[in-house]
C-alpha cells in the first residue's frame, strides 16, 4: 500500500527537484553510498583511467592518499568540530604505526589484530596525553601537544632504540593473510584487478568508508553538536551545565584513535615504521592538509590530503617547477587561511551554490 | 668540583642565550599585541643567512649558486652590527603587512597563517641558496679558548655569545623600565583599550616592540648560526624550543622568558652530562612538567591564556 503511494508521488513530481536533492544529499545513506562509489573508482580513476591518469597518478599513491585521508578526517574531528588545534598528532599516527609494527613483528601479523592493537595503543596514549594537554587552551594546547609529540620522537630516536630501531626504523613487518583467505598483496583477478589491483586496496577502502560513516555520524549526532558548541563558545557551553572537559576529552580520544588507525594502516601498507612518522612536520602536514581542504566540512580534509600528496608525489617529479612544490603549497595554504578560511572544499561548495542559484531562477 | 660547576654554568648559559634571544621577541609580541607569530622562526633564519652574506663570500647552491661565491665580505663584526638593524626593518614591514591585518582575527588563524609564511620563507631561501648546510668562519678574535678565573678554559666565542646576550637583554630591560615607550608598552600589555582611552596611540610602541623582537631574532640568527650549521630548516628547528621557553616563562613576561631559558639551558646541560641520549628529550619533558603544574607558565597571568 504505502509503496504505491510513494511511487505515485514520484510520478507526479518533476524528474528532478532541488528539494529532493537536498534531502538526499544530507542523508547519511547518501554519504555512505557516495564514499563507497568514490573509493571503488578512485584508484582506477587516479592511476589507470584513459584521460584522468594522464595527470601522473599511480596506484600506490592512490592508496597512500586514502590512508592520509583517514588521518586528516580524524585530525579534523578535533580542529574542525571542537576547535582544538593539535600540533602533535604525529604522536598518534606514528605511535599507532610503531605499535602495529612491533605487534606484527613479535606477536601476530593478522591484519585485523594489527589494526586493533595499533588503535588501542593510540587510545591509551591519548588518555595519558589528553589529561595533561586538555587543561590548556588555544595556543598553549597547540604548543604542549607539539612538545609531547617531539618528546616521543626523541625518545624513539635513541633511548628506546632497542624497541623502535632508532634511525633505521622497523623493517620487515610481515602481514599475514586476511581472515586466512588471501594475502593483502595478492592481485585481484580480471576486471577487479583493473579496478582495485589487490586485496590491500579493498581492505584500506573498507576502513576508509567506515571512518567516514563514523565521523559523519558524530558530526550529525547531538553529541557532535556539543563539540561544535564548545568550539563556538566554551564558557557558554559550560554555563548550560555541560561538562566541557569530558566532551573535549572524548573528541580528543576519537581523533587520536582514528589517527592511530590510519598510522597502523600505513604500517601495514608500507610494511615499515619509521622515525619521520613521529617527527613534528608530520603533524604540520596534517594541519596543512585539513586547512587547505577546509576544516568546516566532512570531505574537505580528504581533499586536502589528496592535493598535498599529489604535490608531494607527482608535482615534485615535474621538471623545473617540481622543486617548488612545498613553496607552492605553502603559498596556497597561506592565501586560504588569510582570505578563505572555508578551504578549497568550501570554495567548491559556494561555487556550486552560485551555479545552482542561477539554474533555479 | 668548582671546575665542573663553572663549566656547567657556562655551558648552560651559552645554550640558553640563543633560545632566550629568539623567545623574547615572540613573547613580547604575543603578550602585548596578542599576536602569535610562528614566522618569528623565519626572522632567525633570515638573520643567519643575511649575516652570512654580509660577513663572508660563501659558495652556495640553488639559484644564487650560479653567481657564487657571493657576498659582501665585510667581516663578522659588521654583520653583528648590521643584521639586527636590517631585521629591525624587516620587522617593521612584517608588522605592517602581516601582523596588522590579523590583530582582530582568531589566534588560531594567526598561528596558521604565520606558520604558512614561515614555510614560504624557508622554501624561498632553499630555492635561492640550496638546502646544503653552510657555516660561519669565526674571526681570530673569537676563536680559541679563554681561561675562566684561572681554573677552567672555555671557548672564547661562547663567552662572547653570553656577553652579547646579557648586554642586549639589559638594554631591553632598561627600555622597558625607563623609557616612555616602554611604559606605554607595559601599560598596553595590561590593558590596551584603557591606554588608548587615555589618549596614547598604542599601535606605535607596539610596532616598535615587534620590530625590536625581530632585531633580537636576527642577532640570535648570527650567534646561533656561528655555533650550529646554517640551513633552511633552522628557522623551524629553533622555533620549537623557543616556543617552549615562551610558554614556560609565561607569555609577555621578560623575566619569565629569561628564567625559563636558563632553566632549559641548565636541564639540557645536566641531562647531557648524565644521560646524553635524553638531552633533547629532557627539554620537552621539562616543558610538559612545568605546564602541567602551572598551565599559564611560571610568570604568566591567566588573562593572556584565552
Amino acid at each position: 500500500m504505502s509503496q504505491e503511494t510513494v511511487s505515485e508521488q514520484v510520478d507526479e513530481a518533476p524528474l528532478f527537484s532541488w528539494e529532493s536533492w537536498d534531502r538526499i544529499k544530507y542523508s547519511e545513506g547518501f554519504v555512505f553510498a557516495a564514499t563507497t562509489a568514490f573509493v571503488l573508482l578512485w584508484s582506477w580513476l587516479f592511476s589507470r583511467a584513459p584521460i584522468t591518469s594522464e595527470l601522473g597518478g599511480y596506484h600506490s599513491l592512490a592508496t597512500t592518499m586514502l590512508i592520509w585521508g583517514i588521518f586528516a578526517l580524524g585530525f579534523n574531528l578535533l580542529l574542525g568540530q571542537t576547535g582544538l588545534l593539535s600540533f602533535g598528532h604525529a604522536m598518534f599516527w606514528g605511535g599507532g604505526g610503531y605499535a602495529a609494527a612491533i605487534f606484527a613483528i613479535h606477536i601476530s601479523g593478522d591484519p585485523i589484530l594489527v589494526l586493533v592493537v595499533g588503535t588501542l595503543f593510540t587510545l591509551l596514549l591519548a588518555v595519558v596525553t589528553g589529561v595533561i594537554a586538555l587543561r590548556l587552551h588555544a595556543v598553549y594546547f597547540a604548543i604542549i601537544t607539539l612538545a609531547m609529540g617531539q618528546l616521543l620522537y626523541y625518545l624513539a630516536t635513541s633511548p628506546l632504540r632497542p624497541i623502535t630501531g632508532g634511525r633505521n626504523g622497523l623493517t620487515g613487518v610481515q602481514i599475514e593473510q586476511l581472515f586466512g583467505i588471501a594475502y593483502l598483496q595478492e592481485p585481484l583477478p580480471g576486471v577487479f584487478g583493473e579496478l582495485w589491483v589487490n586485496y590491500e586496496y579493498l581492505f584500506i577502502a573498507l576502513v576508509f568508508v567506515l571512518v567516514v560513516v563514523f565521523v559523519n555520524r558524530v558530526r550529525k549526532s547531538p553529541y557532535g553538536l556539543i563539540f561544535r558548541a564548545i568550539r563556538e563558545n566554551e564558557r557558554r557551553t559550560s554555563f548550560v551545565g555541560l561538562n566541557v572537559w569530558r566532551y573535549k576529552f572524548a573528541a580528543f580520544l576519537m581523533s587520536a584513535g582514528i589517527a592511530g588507525l590510519a598510522g597502523s594502516l600505513y604500517t601495514i601498507e608500507s610494511q615499515f615504521a619509521g622515525l619521520s612518522s613521529l617527527y613534528w612536520f608530520t603533524s604540520g602536514e596534517v594541519v596543512i592538509m585539513s586547512v587547505l581542504g577546509g576544516v568546516g566540512s566532512l570531505f574537505g580534509p580528504v581533499l586536502g590530503a589528496i592535493l598535498y600528496l599529489y604535490f608531494e608525489g607527482v608535482v615534485d617529479g615535474v621538471a623545473i617547477i617540481g622543486r617548488y612544490w612545498l613553496l607552492m603549497l605553502a603559498v596556497v595554504f597561506t592565501a586560504i587561511v588569510w582570505a578563505y578560511p572555508d578551504g578549497i572544499w568550501g570554495m567548491i561548495k559556494s561555487g556550486g551554490a552560485k551555479v545552482r542559484a542561477k539554474l533555479e531562477t | 668540583m668548582i671546575e665542573s660547576a663553572i663549566r656547567f654554568v657556562y655551558l648552560s648559559l651559552s645554550i640558553a642565550s640563543v633560545y632566550i634571544l629568539v623567545a623574547i621577541g615572540f613573547s613580547i609580541a604575543y603578550g602585548s599585541l596578542k599576536f602569535v607569530n610562528m614566522a618569528h622562526g623565519a626572522l632567525y633564519l633570515l638573520g643567519a643567512y643575511i649575516g652570512l652574506f654580509i660577513a663572508f663570500e660563501p659558495t652556495v647552491g640553488g639559484t644564487l649558486g650560479n653567481y657564487s661565491p657571493i657576498g659582501l665580505a665585510l667581516g663578522f663584526t659588521a654583520a653583528i652590527v648590521l643584521v639586527p638593524i636590517i631585521l629591525f626593518g624587516i620587522g617593521v614591514v612584517m608588522e605592517r603587512l602581516i601582523a596588522k591585518p590579523f590583530y582582530e582575527r582568531d589566534m588560531l588563524d594567526q598561528l596558521l597563517v604565520t606558520f604558512g609564511i614561515l614555510i614560504i620563507i624557508q622554501e624561498l631561501v632553499a630555492v635561492l641558496v640550496g638546502r646544503g648546510g653552510l657555516s660561519y668562519a669565526r674571526p681570530d678574535w673569537a676563536t680559541g679558548a679563554v681561561s675562566v678565573s684561572g681554573i677552567v678554559s672555555a671557548s672564547r666565542w661562547r663567552l662572547i655569545v653570553i656577553a652579547l646576550t646579557a648586554l642586549f637583554l639589559i638594554l631591553l630591560y632598561a627600555f622597558y623600565k625607563y623609557t616612555d615607550f616602554g611604559l606605554a608598552v607595559r601599560a598596553g600589555t595590561e590593558d590596551a583599550e584603557m591606554v588608548e582611552m587615555l589618549g596614547i596611540k598604542i599601535s606605535r610602541p607596539f610596532a616598535l616592540i615587534f620590530a625590536i623582537g625581530a632585531g633580537y631574532a636576527g642577532l640570535a640568527g648570527i650567534l646561533g648560526g656561528s655555533i650550529f650549521t646554517v640551513q633552511p630548516e633552522i628557522g623551524l628547528d629553533i622555533l620549537i624550543p623557543a616556543l617552549l621557553v615562551v610558554v614556560m616563562g609565561g607569555v609577555g613576561s621578560i623575566t619569565g622568558t629569561i628564567l625559563a631559558g636558563l632553566l632549559v639551558g641548565a636541564t639540557f646541560t645536566a641531562t647531557a652530562s648524565v644521560y646524553p641520549e635524553m638531552a633533547t628529550a629532557s627539554i620537552f619533558l621539562l616543558a610538559i612538567i612545568v605546564l602541567s603544574i602551572k598551565p599559564s607558565g611560571l610568570f604568566g597571568t591567566d588573562e593572556v591564556v584565552a
